[in-house]
């Protein structure tokens, strides 16, 4: 009796489960290979909203009316958490065909299961892969692994507001700056009676403040890591140089606002309240409300390492979904990825073209100019990115060390050269651990 | 055996067949619920204590055992030992905090005043606004240059200061965050608790002498004691915990001066998808929380009355 009544509890227990757990799996669900008559479905993850996303969904539309033999749909869903999203995905075995990836993630993505290897792809015909600007072919580059194709490139150049030079009787920025120009047109825009600042930098603990100051590091002649990216290199001479600036600016002059939290900044600088920002092209659209120019990065005096600027380039990854899926998800992004697309994605979005053939057009370049005005000299910047930010998986520890420095010096506690050397041995702590 | 016999006996066999104890019927009532916390909940956690003896970066498919090493990593790891100093801060600033300012809105919020249920709404309001709302307007009424309060400062002669902006206030701003934010839960505790004094205690302590101040210490404090209890467990249990707030507003900075546990456990585990080492913390921090009530329960029994 007492058998019984186990078993049949032990039957209707598994039942329970079996259906309480098909409840739960159909949640999941949703990776259906194809559709009933065999025309693979690809679906695209982005983050693209605005122009954008109208853009986008226009290719879309396009591709899908010239290629009736596949149907393209797309999710768009923020691409600050995407990674977390893709993770899960993933392994759930449920990736998405294609997904918009930030580039500072794929030494990441490059560990990832069903990551499509594209090396062997890309150097097929209609690619002509070595006309992507270099900085975006090295984002999408890990080891010898190509891991995604280029989506969107952007650099850092100085955003400044006309009026506030003109009332401080400052002639504005030229491309033969250097930082002894900066630093006293910053110092002579500020006005504290005012809450007015000739400069911002981001000041929070993320790894945009390290980003922010590769430049100058750069330009003062010096580097993140050692070339093969087993030791720190911030630490140095260029180093304590660059950062120095950075010091008589914000402790000395206090002609820098820090933002705290990197969300004011472009606020206040929309607001009047700031000279000078050295920002990317994707927040001119922000600044409606001042008359603003944009200029190259300013060098520095003696150093051969000239104009330089960081690019921030994005990566379309693709996934793994069977071969059938799999080719027609490629094709896609071949198309997307050409210079007829990438010219009419710039032109109707204001985003810079991921290519040099279109970049180096000058015609083009005065199209995208009159449509969103700067971005024509954020284009000839692509051609200062001379340096890539560092490939390796421990980069986010050690531009997180690195920008902590930053932040310490500008907050009058450190000096740079304690500063750097502390932060290169976490660095160097966190590049052991490989 | 009669018809009526047989039948009644077929019933019980098939009761018993279907329904053979009332332990079953429990269980397959309570199954799906089981099953789903048992899914999501239970096995993440044994799930993560695994991790936490593991090196996983989440995103490759190797993850090998490292034993112990991730928690002999967080012995050494000043940033830890940094984020532990804040949290504790942070948690003795914040439980007192609350209950303070919680209890006196409360007693000021327990009488019968027209339009009283409207005050009491607006009491608990804090707890409708959701934490991103309530970090954005904090972080505009503390900024530095154009914040509300440092021109409320400049009207009475003090100089603007950084909150936010500055390593050594910025734990305190988010403390008066929180305590703003989660003032409306200790009022809705503290009134329940205080309607639930009976009035006869006071009218005959009342008659015997005793003062309104008297009244509040000698009656109205010993019987708050299980809501203190409440509160003091679960304000600190959510004090250790703190997150939302910090990322919303200063995401660790400036120089990590709000970096707390939970904060940097994120950073770690979805920042810099070091998951094993993330993990290990989050069991640390259990371990300590499970400790911590353990020890408030046991104090706090020989000062709780019940009645």
């Amino acid at each position: 009796m007492i058998k019984t009544s186990s078993t049949g509890f032990r039957r209707r227990f598994t039942v329970a489960v079996v259906a309480a757990l098909s409840l739960t799996l159909q949640g999941c669900g949703g990776g259906d290979d194809t559709v009933a008559d065999g025309k693979p479905e690809i679906v695209v993850w982005n983050g693209y909203t605005d122009a954008q996303g109208k853009n986008f969904t226009a290719l879309i539309d396009e591709y899908n009316q010239q290629h009736p033999d596949v149907h393209v749909t797309q999710l768009v869903s923020d691409t600050d958490h995407v990674l977390q999203k893709i993770l899960t995905s993933v392994r759930g075995n449920t990736p998405p065909d294609i997904a918009y990836m930030y580039g500072s993630w794929s030494t990441n993505i490059a560990k990832m299961p069903k990551v499509v290897d594209l090396t062997e792809e890309v150097t097929q015909s209609g690619w002509d892969w070595n006309d992507f600007y270099p900085a975006l072919r090295d984002a999408a580059t890990v080891g010898d692994k190509v891991i995604g194709v280029p989506a969107l490139v952007d650099n850092l150049a100085i955003v400044y507001n006309k009026k506030l030079f003109d009332e401080a009787h400052v002639a504005p920025p030229t491309p033969e700056w250097t930082w002894d120009d900066f630093r006293s047109a910053s110092a002579k825009l500020t006005d504290s009676g005012k809450g007015q600042y000739g400069f911002t930098m981001p000041a929070d603990t993320s790894e945009t403040v390290a980003w922010h100051y590769l430049p100058m590091l750069w330009e003062a002649g010096g580097d993140v890591l050692n070339p093969d990216m087993t030791k720190a290199a911030f630490d140095s001479e260029a180093g304590v140089r660059s950062l120095t600036t950075l010091q008589q600016m914000a402790v000395t002059d206090k002609s820098v606002y820090l933002d705290t939290t990197n969300t004011t900044a472009v606020k206040l600088m929309n607001s009047g309240k700031i000279g000078m920002i050295t920002t990317g092209p994707w927040d001119l659209a922000t600044f409606t409300d001042i008359d603003y120019g944009v200029q190259i990065m300013p060098t520095y005096g003696g150093s051969d390492a000239g104009h330089q600027t960081v690019a921030g380039p994005d990566n379309w990854v693709v996934f793994d979904n069977g071969d059938k899926r799999k080719r027609a998800a490629v094709d896609f992004l071949k198309w997307v990825a050409a210079p007829e697309q990438v010219r009419r994605t710039s032109l109707a979005t204001g985003d810079l073209p991921i290519r040099k053939s279109v970049g180096d057009d000058p015609a083009f370049v005065r199209q995208l100019d009159e449509k969103v005005s700067g971005t024509g000299v954020f284009v000839e910047n692509l051609n200062n990115v001379k340096k890539s930010k560092p490939a390796t998986a421990q980069y986010p520890e050690v531009a997180t060390a690195l920008g902590q420095a930053i932040v310490s010096v500008m907050l009058g506690r450190a000096e740079p050269g304690a500063a750097l050397k502390d932060a290169a041995a976490v660095a160097n702590t966190a590049l052991d651990q490989k | 055996m009669s018809r009526r016999e047989r039948l009644t006996s077929r019933a019980r066999s098939l009761r018993s067949t279907f329904l053979p104890t009332d332990t079953a019927t429990g269980w397959a009532l309570v199954g799906p619920g089981v099953l789903l916390i048992g899914a999501f909940g239970l096995l993440p956690v044994l799930l993560s204590l695994k991790l936490s003896f593991q090196k996983s970066d989440m995103l490759s498919d190797g993850t090998p055992w490292v034993g112990v090493d991730n928690y002999r990593k967080l012995v050494d790891d000043p940033l830890f030992a940094h984020a532990i100093k804040n949290t504790v801060v942070f948690t003795a600033l914040f439980v007192p905090g609350t209950m303070l300012v919680g209890l006196l809105v409360a007693v000021a919020l327990n009488r019968s005043l027209r339009f009283i249920t409207l005050y009491r709404t607006a009491a608990y309001i804090t707890m409708a606004v959701s934490t991103i709302t309530q970090g954005i307007i904090f972080m505009w009424l503390t900024d530095r240059d154009y914040g509300l309060v440092n021109a409320a400062l400049n009207e009475i002669g003090i100089g603007s200061q950084p909150f936010l902006a500055s390593p050594s206030q910025a734990l305190l701003v988010i403390t008066a965050m929180t305590v703003w934010g989660w003032t409306g839960f200790t009022v809705i505790v503290y009134l329940a608790a205080l309607q639930g004094v009976p009035a006869e205690l006071h009218e005959a302590a009342a008659i015997d002498g005793a003062g309104p101040i008297t009244r509040f210490r000698t009656i109205t404090v010993p019987l708050l004691g299980p809501a203190n209890l409440f509160l003091l467990i679960y304000l600190t249990i959510n004090a250790l915990q703190l997150f939302d707030e910090v990322y919303q507003t200063t995401r660790g900075g400036p120089l990590q001066a709000t970096m707390v546990i939970v904060y940097y456990l994120w950073d770690r585990a979805f920042v810099q998808f070091d998951a094993g080492y993330a993990a290990a913390m989050a069991y640390s921090l259990f371990a300590v929380i499970l400790v911590i009530t353990a020890v408030q329960f046991r104090l706090s029994r020989r000062f709780t009355h019940y009645s």
